[in-house]
């Protein structure tokens, strides 16, 4: 029996453009289905369909047999359809963890000697007993995710809608919230999760893609993801294992298409058993970038034992050494009493490098960077920038010009009343003349892909994502930097997107010259594009060298919640499995 | 971050006062800035100083981490004091410069309102260290509740108020950023704000402003999402209850209001 039903909905929010353009859609009671599609296909406004947000303009959308545009039925739509936001922070309505889960129960009325029980029971569903009092500002965008999906699930729904709700997530928050729903689905709950990320996809019994409001695609995952072609056409990624498995078929080894990576090394095992050894080299070589001897061995920004802290000063000695003894790792979040940012860390930039910086949420990156350009003054030890201590004030700012930042979604810092304005801020804080700001708007312009003539008086607010994204890098790049450094600067890009933007670093990179940081959560990325590589954990460097020498121990980097590129894991699965096989 | 009071900021710990109700705590409070105001001498104002001190105790907060909570508006005290200091006249006179006069009743008066806002800021500062957020939150919406009936959203003001609260921390994380960021552009914020003008101080404000309206968007969604229509068939995770300490608490604010108004007349 279906449990959501769209009978031809179309739905347009301007009245120009349908955004649902005659959707028709089944879904099961108990299914897990995936809605895929680019940006601007109509994934969210689907999904707020099922919750009654939003009630089609044509057609009929019925959730459990209610029709969604009845008053009537709001309330008992809502409660059993639960839905889970893109961003993290701003579904929390409460301060403290048990008052945001029992939200939608008060809301309902339900008697106060029940809540206490059900919002703890939702919490243990989630994996966060025992959280009733903590507060939600403390806890990781993973948990903050899992704490919306408690406080759906307190409401005992049968449906559960997830709006993107990883995209804003680091891997391991990612990973935790894939369990979670997993689990749910097991007992019982039907899953609706609209994503970007094929490995999700790859987890649900049903795949939905969207392009322009209508379905194009509708299959299990083992039919849809594996239409590469038709996939690339409607600018989506295919998971790893399925491209991969079609470029060995193409290659002369018969495995079957797969959609994980567990079932290719299998296949591979079983049909060429003897070739696995050299292909694991094979695989292990294409994942890196090759070795260039181009980089410099100049030093263009040096930390030597770095520790930097946000505690204020005059706790810090009395902290400072009662802290360091105690060495246990916060179990939860992102423990606001933990004392070090960073500690001790060491590195060296060199001229013209690629270098990477990978680590989860809260280990430390942020704080590198801002360190990086005199922001920030070390704690303890001293970073240097062209053998100068940026301790001094003059050497700071002169940093501060040299090395560009492009902070987390810097499309949030956008501020100007044209795009012409936000662009040219840069330059006219140096006070160069207005030849001058012109000509390093149309040069930063231009760097980006993007047109002066076009966009010089729209308002930046007005663009697309992906657009904005590009007027805020060409702010930083106005400032003629020689170091770029680049915190998530993909991040919740759709798959097209993140594609331009990772081109566009390689071209500043290769063909401007430019020294190029790039903090990243993706170990495919920073393994294909960076000379080399620094993990952080906790704040303390974990591993720091060339990709191939970083990634070489697997099972150390997923002991931290870390992973190694696809490559590399394929290449040791079929090693193990080789091995195994004698 | 870091674990010193802070005006505004919930000192966690189990005493008597946190205990007490949020509401008896709000209405408390309300009476001690009365009694202040009743308070009409040095004797009275001394007495009421004392009473403070013995909250603070019965709070477990050091009595240091309670001034320090209030250094930050410290400046309302000295700003005030200096005005009563320089513009009341009266008595015998100390300082004669001409323009700069000082007498005795200035002396008197500075001094006393000096004390007496310093206890006013004092009380504040126990009601938000022994009473988390939420609780004042929901204080003020019941005791705004018979308002209601006149057509007052004290439901709504009150979920407001919560949220802001909420969001302040995510504020000021992003502010950071911001700042960071706009720094890193070459924006002469640091040096100094009123020379830094008008376009880097809306390079600050217009992002956050943004950022703003983008949360308030989808934190609308998502409580409509979970069934949000006002405060009409609302239950509470936490239902306040009234308790015989509350009741303790109010005769002993009655017993102060007494003596200090005994205070004020007899001597």
């Amino acid at each position: 029996m279906a449990i959501i039903e769209f009978n031809d909905v179309r739905f347009t929010y301007d009245g120009q453009r349908y955004a649902l353009d005659g959707v028709n859609l089944r879904i099961e009671r108990g299914s897990f289905t995936c809605v895929l599609g680019g940006n601007g296909s109509g994934k969210s406004t689907l999904a707020k369909h099922v919750n009654a947000l939003l009630t089609p303009d044509e057609g009929t959308v019925r959730v459990l047999d209610a029709d969604t545009s009845d008053p009537e039925s709001l309330y008992f739509i809502r409660s059993n359809a639960g839905m889970v936001f893109q961003n993290p922070d701003d579904q929390i309505v409460s301060s403290v963890i048990e008052d945001d889960v029992a939200f939608g129960l008060e809301n309902l009325g339900v008697p106060t000697e029940e809540l206490q029980g059900r919002v703890s029971r939702a919490l243990a569903q989630v994996g966060l007993q025992g959280f009733e009092k903590k507060e939600t500002a403390a806890l990781s965008g993973g948990q903050k995710q899992r704490v919306a999906i408690a406080g759906v699930l307190a409401m005992e729904p049968q449906i559960l809608v997830l709006d993107e709700a990883s995209a804003m997530l680091d891997p391991r928050g990612r990973k935790g919230l894939a369990r979670v729903c997993r689990e749910l689905n097991e007992a019982g709950l039907t899953i609706v999760l609209i994503t970007h990320f094929m490995e999700e996809a790859a987890q649900a019994d049903r795949v939905v893609v969207l392009e322009a409001g209508r379905v194009v695609l509708d299959g299990a995952p083992t039919e849809v993801l594996t239409q590469a072609e038709r996939l690339r056409d409607l600018n989506l990624d295919v998971p790893f294992a399925t491209s991969m498995s079609m470029e060995l078929r193409e290659g002369g080894i018969g495995v079957p298409v797969c959609l994980t990576t567990d079932e290719l090394a299998a296949g591979l095992r079983e049909i060429a058993p003897h070739e696995t050894g050299r292909l694991a080299e094979e695989l292990r070589t294409r994942a890196f970038k090759p070795t260039s001897c181009a980089s410099g061995t100049e030093p263009i920004l040096e930390f030597k034992d770095v520790s930097f802290t946000y505690q204020p000063t005059p706790k810090r000695k009395k902290r400072r050494n009662a802290v360091q003894t105690d060495a246990t790792p916060a179990d939860w979040g992102n423990d606001p009493s933990e004392y070090w940012a960073l500690q001790n860390v060491s590195l060296e930039l060199r001229r013209g490098e690629f270098f990477g910086i990978a680590g989860h949420t809260g280990s430390g990156k942020s704080t590198l960077i801002q360190l990086a350009n005199g922001l920030l003054q070390p704690t303890a030890g001293t970073v240097l920038a062209h053998g100068r201590d940026l301790a001094d004030k003059r050497a700071a700012a002169e940093a501060r010009r040299d090395v560009g930042v492009v902070f987390q979604y810097p499309e949030h810092q956008l501020f100007a009343a044209t795009v012409y304005d936000d662009v040219a801020f840069g330059p006219r804080n140096l006070g160069l003349s207005s030849d001058e700001v012109e000509e390093r708007v149309r040069t930063a312009m231009s760097l980006v892909h993007l047109s002066v003539d076009e966009l010089r008086d729209a308002s930046p607010f007005a663009l697309s994502g992906g657009q904005q994204r590009r007027v805020a890098f060409a702010g930083v790049l106005a400032m003629q930097p020689t170091t770029l450094i680049l915190d998530e600067p993909i991040a919740g890009l759709d798959p097209q997107n993140r594609h331009a933007f990772l081109r566009l670093i390689t071209e500043l990179h290769d063909e401007q010259g430019m020294t190029i940081v790039l903090v990243s959560h993706d170990m495919n990325d920073l393994a294909r594009l960076c000379d080399r590589v620094l993990v952080l954990n906790q704040g303390k460097e974990f591993a720091n060298g060339a990709p191939a020498e970083v990634f070489a121990d697997e099972a150390r980097l997923r002991s931290v919640g870390l992973g190694v590129p696809d490559l590399v894991h394929l290449a040791n699965l079929i090693r193990i499995n080789f091995l195994g096989g004698n | 971050m870091g674990n010193d009071a802070l005006f505004g900021r919930y000192w966690a710990a189990d005493s008597i006062v946190h205990r007490l109700d949020p509401r008896t705590k709000l209405v408390g409070t309300i009476a001690l800035v009365v009694i202040m105001f009743c308070a009409a001498n040095f004797w009275a104002l001394g007495f009421v100083a004392l009473v403070v001190v013995a909250l603070f105790a019965l709070a477990r907060i050091p009595f240091t981490q309670a001034l320090r909570s209030i250094l930050p508006l410290s400046f309302i005290v000295v700003l005030t004091a200096l005005f009563n200091l320089l513009f009341v006249q009266g008595g015998k006179v100390y300082v004669d410069w001409g323009w700069l006069v000082i007498s005795q009743e200035g002396v008197a008066l500075a001094l006393f309102t000096a004390v007496r806002l310093t206890l006013l800021l004092l009380s504040g500062s126990l009601l938000t260290l022994t009473t988390t957020t939420l609780d004042i939150t929901e204080a003020f919406e019941k005791l705004l509740g018979p308002l209601r009936r006149i057509g007052v959203p004290a439901h709504e003001f009150a979920l407001v108020m919560g949220i802001a609260l909420r969001f302040l921390p995510q504020f000021v994380d992003e502010f950071r950023t911001i700042r960071a960021a706009q720094l890193s552009r070459g924006a002469k914020l640091a040096s100094s704000p009123t020379k830094s003008g008008l376009s880097s101080l809306t390079s600050l404000l217009v992002p956050l402003f943004a950022s703003a309206f983008r949360h308030a968007d989808t934190l609308s969604a998502a409580m409509d999402a979970r069934c949000y229509h006002g405060a009409d068939g609302r239950t509470r995770l936490h239902p306040l209850a009234f308790s015989k300490r509350d009741a303790s608490a109010a005769a002993f604010l009655v017993v102060t209001l007494a003596l200090t108004l005994a205070f004020s007349v007899l001597f």
